[in-house]
């Protein structure tokens, strides 16, 4: 049998392995059902076994999903995106929990010792909650769909703004963070329930 | 109208999870299972409640709850397809003194448990004294000793 490694073909093999075991083992005399002292249907006995065995695998997938940040916080979820022209950059979890926290930083250059305009917009803060946004920006205003804050560059040019955000929604989420001249950089987040 | 699907899912989850682990998973509390499964309750009532700890809604999970329960234990009754699907059936392991090897396998037991049975409920010393050893819908294993 030839599988690559991939936890899905991995998955795969041991199920095709398992199902060819079960079906080996049908004839065998010990699998036979009994009428005394009970009634036994062993085809399905074997059937709640095999849901048993072929369950424990996909908790162990799981349970590797969890560990790789499927379900947030981890090498798969924690996302670092730069825009186009390098004027922003974002680092944020691609997958959330509800009701769970995680941190948001979004890192934006520009000319030393001004103010930059910078649009969080999109479903953000349709599907999140900010529950802290560090350091308090110097102004701020809402858009359509959105909020626009002014943030101050030090004397290199950067600013850093940290966001605490808590999922309340479900389901896909798609943002965009902004500065004026810049395409910025656009977001996919997925709440989980 | 959360509080309700709250509640339904996790029952649902939670029933599927138990199938997954098997009958005999909870049925003999050892220390550990005791341990994990006051995690496990720890974990659902997480779950369940939120960050609402009103009494309504603890009124309103605990209503989902029971009343998913009755609705199974009347469907139970009504159909025996539905009844097999959610307690299972009785499995016999040990047949005149034989151990059935290849149902201990897939069942997870090993002698020794059957033994163990076989001694709180019987004072079996010996396999062969074992006329039957049959794993209950419940997970425990029920012991029927050879006559004379």
């Amino acid at each position: 049998m030839h599988y690559d490694g991939y936890p899905i073909s991995i998955v795969r093999h041991c199920l095709e392995s398992e199902v060819k075991m079960m079906k080996d083992d049908a004839e065998h005399p010990d699998l036979q059902s009994r009428d005394y002292p009970i009634c036994e249907d062993m085809s399905y006995q074997m059937k709640v076994w095999r849901f048993e065995r072929i369950g424990w695998y996909l908790l162990v997938l799981l349970m590797v999903c969890g560990l790789i940040g499927l379900f947030s916080r981890g090498l798969l979820s924690t996302r670092d995106v730069n825009s186009m022209d390098g004027s922003v950059r974002v680092e944020y979890e691609m997958f959330h929990r509800n009701g769970s926290m995680n941190s948001m930083k979004i890192s934006v250059n520009g000319k030393p010792e001004t103010q930059i305009e910078l649009d969080l917009s999109g479903e953000m803060l349709e599907g999140f909650s900010i529950e802290s946004l560090q350091p308090e920006p110097l102004r701020s205003r809402s858009l359509s769909q959105g909020m626009r804050v002014w943030v101050q560059t030090d004397n290199q040019g950067q600013a850093t703004l940290y966001l605490t955000l808590r999922g309340d929604g479900l389901g896909f989420f798609r943002s965009h963070v902004t500065t004026p001249g810049s395409p910025g950089v656009t977001l996919n987040q997925f709440i989980f329930p | 109208m959360d509080s309700v699907l709250r509640a339904a899912a996790m029952y649902v989850a939670l029933m599927v999870l138990f199938k997954i682990a098997g009958r005999r998973s909870l049925a003999e509390l050892t220390t550990f299972d005791f341990v994990l499964l006051m995690i496990i309750g720890e974990a659902t009532q997480q779950a369940l409640l939120g960050d609402d700890f009103s009494l309504t809604n603890s009124m309103l999970v605990i209503v989902t709850l029971i009343a998913i329960d009755v609705g199974f234990s009347l469907l139970k009754q009504r159909s025996g397809w539905v009844s097999r699907l959610i307690d299972g059936e009785p499995t016999i392991i040990v047949e005149n003194g034989k151990l059935l090897h290849q149902r201990l396998r897939h069942a997870r037991l090993v002698e020794a448990d059957i033994m163990e049975a076989a001694r709180s409920s019987q004072g079996i010393e010996k396999l062969e004294e074992i006329k039957f050893a049959i794993i209950e819908r419940n997970g425990k294993i029920s012991i029927i000793a050879q006559e004379g």
